[in-house]
């Protein structure tokens, strides 16, 4: 069984259609992309599964379990990490604090403790700090992790925004545009990550715009066109297809 | 905590508790009123700094503290710790009462409901006379902790100098922990709080319900100075210094809270014997603040280099 599913979407925007029966199934352990051009509906697609979009119809599954009408931090407990188009860090926290709250999640410490300090809950804290110097050393960011993230490069800005998201290690990644601002080698460095998260387990949606990128890595290609699904297979199937090329990839 | 800062820490200690060998009645009733001040600006800047919520029912919170206290000490003749301990809760209910509508509602809306609600407690103190006494106002009885009395001026001071420090260190370990983190998170970007799955309405809640607390618990402090309570205490006046006190200290700040009631308690008494220059100085101190130093003397102080803290506490 699909460890995500999702079953006739349809969203709508006011008048505006900006997903009519979208279909998917993304298994644990691959790489999913989605393509399509500009305003094909893309990131509401992954608004709609991560729960900050309520679609019309249609239901979304994750690992068998009807999350439709969860909240997002509902749905994110379910093991679901996501990014954002436009960045969704916090500039005035410092990298380490932005990693720290993605750790924080699994703290377990009473109000009382916290309020005054007791062993168990500053035992707590030096845990979640050490883990996450840990996650920070792993991603090649130690060096900077009192900075503030406001003062960091865009590319910066997205690794750490990444690198937050998998503290908890989700079963299920949504990455929108992760490639946005990267040089050619960090890419690259991108595309072997996310390979590495699929052998360990983890599907992972991609929602990219450079098709190299999306073809070298993926398992799997979904095509959306004006918010209907135009083609969807392997990278190889979808980069013949005549439609995908005349809509998309032909433009690009 | 490293051995230097805890020789700083036990050097403040001592400073603080000292004063009341060395000063008159009135500087000691300045001082205990900068206490019951601190806690009010730090209450209100959980939820107007700290969690971004523009809300203005700290008046309201500081009064239901200090009625709470008055009627459970004098009315219900409950020992001194019980009442403390009601007010504490009272304000916390409010609190959590008040971030229902912050939930739903936006901005204006939000601090118009909210001033609404210190009204609403105002026109009730005033009219449960039953309760409350009304205009007249409510006495407070002079108090005793575990059968020992809290007669003096000192005495008092030292039990507002603990409630403070207590209550400001339990709220400073909370701002540094976790859930202070979330309460930037939340504020700073609630689509990116709840991806990482904080749930911003708890979050919110919580800081609505612990500002409470403080708040009250500083309100009951007020009642133990003044001895006499009334609800014109408890109005716009009193909202719009707590509210001047957190800007001109710094939005976000804790220590800002504290220099913020140090400035504006100790100048209005300085400048008493002068007609009307108290409230000419104390508006255009907020006008200038507002205009020149959006995060108020501890951001000031932050540029001058000669002093670092950071708008969030970690
Ligand atoms: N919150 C919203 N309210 C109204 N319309 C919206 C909203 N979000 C998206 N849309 C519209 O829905 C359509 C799909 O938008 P979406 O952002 O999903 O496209 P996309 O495929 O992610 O595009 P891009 O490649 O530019 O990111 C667009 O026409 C967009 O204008
Ligand atoms: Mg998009």
């Amino acid at each position: 069984m699909a460890l995500l599913e999702v079953e006739g979407l349809s969203v709508a925007f006011g008048g505006l259609a900006a997903l009519s029966g979208v279909s998917l199934a993304v298994s644990a352990g691959t790489v999913y992309a989605i393509i399509g051009p500009n305003g094909a509906g893309k990131t509401t697609l992954l608004n709609a599964v991560a729960g900050y979009v309520r679609p019309a119809s249609g239901r979304i599954r994750i690992d068998g379990r009807d999350t439709t009408d969860l909240a997002p931090h509902a749905i994110a407990r379910q093991g679901l990490r996501r990014t954002f188009q436009n960045g969704g860090v916090w500039g005035e926290m410092t990298v380490l604090e932005n990693i720290l709250v993605g750790v924080d999640h699994d703290a377990q410490s009473g109000l009382l403790g916290i309020l005054f300090g007791f062993g168990r809950d500053r035992r707590t804290e030096r845990r979640a700090v050490a883990e996450a110097r840990a996650i920070l050393a792993r991603a090649g960011l130690a060096g900077i992790e009192d900075k503030r993230v406001r003062d960091l490069s865009f590319g910066q800005q997205r690794v750490i925004e990444i690198s937050r998201a998998l503290v908890s290690r989700p079963r299920i990644l949504l990455l929108d545009e992760p490639a946005v601002g990267l040089s050619e080698s960090e890419r690259e460095e991108l595309g072997a990550r996310l390979r590495a998260l699929a052998q360990e387990g983890t599907a992972v949606i991609l929602v990219e715009h450079v098709v190299d990128l999306v073809m070298a890595v993926s398992d799997r290609v979904l095509v959306l066109n004006s918010g209907q699904v135009l083609a969807e297979g392997t990278p190889e199937e979808v980069r013949g297809d005549a439609a995908v090329v005349e809509a998309y990839l032909g433009s690009a | 905590m490293s051995r230097g800062g805890a020789a700083a820490v036990a050097a403040l200690l001592i400073l603080l508790v000292l004063p009341p060998f060395f000063v008159d009645d009135y500087v000691q009733f300045i001082l205990d009123l900068i206490l019951v001040y601190v806690m009010v600006s730090f209450g209100f800047n959980i939820v107007l700094g700290y969690a971004g919520q523009l809300a203005f029912a700290n008046a309201a919170f500081f009064g239901l503290g200090a009625y709470t206290l008055a009627i459970c000490l004098g009315r219900l003749d409950w020992p001194f710790p019980a009442a403390l301990f009601a007010a504490a809760v009272v304000g916390g209910a409010a609190g959590l009462l008040v971030s229902l509508p912050a939930l739903r509602l936006r901005a204006y809306y939000l601090a118009i409901i909210t001033l609404a609600f210190g009204e609403l407690l105002r026109w009730t103190y005033v009219h449960a006379s039953g309760l409350t006494r009304g205009s007249s106002g409510l006495g407070v009885p002079a108090i005793s902790i575990f059968g020992i009395p809290v007669a003096s001026d000192r005495a008092r001071y030292w039990l507002f100098l603990a409630l403070a420090g207590l209550t400001l260190w339990g709220s400073a370990n909370l701002l540094r922990s976790r859930f202070g983190r979330a309460l930037v998170a939340v504020r700073g970007n609630e689509a990116a709080a709840a991806a990482m799955g904080l749930a911003p309405a708890v979050v919110k809640i919580g800081a609505f319900a612990w500002s409470g607390v403080v708040v009250a618990i500083g309100g009951a402090m007020y009642a133990l100075l003044l001895g006499r309570i009334s609800p014109e205490s408890f109005g716009l006046s009193q909202l719009l210094l707590h509210f001047s006190i957190v800007m001109i200290g710094g939005l976000g700040s804790l220590v800002g809270s504290v220099l913020g009631a140090v400035i504006l308690t100790a100048a209005p008494e300085l400048l008493r014997d002068i007609p009307g220059l108290e409230e000419i100085i104390f508006s255009l101190l907020l006008i200038g603040v507002l205009l020149f130093m959006p995060k108020g003397v501890a951001g000031l102080l932050g540029r001058l280099a000669l002093f670092r803290e950071r708008l969030y506490l970690t």
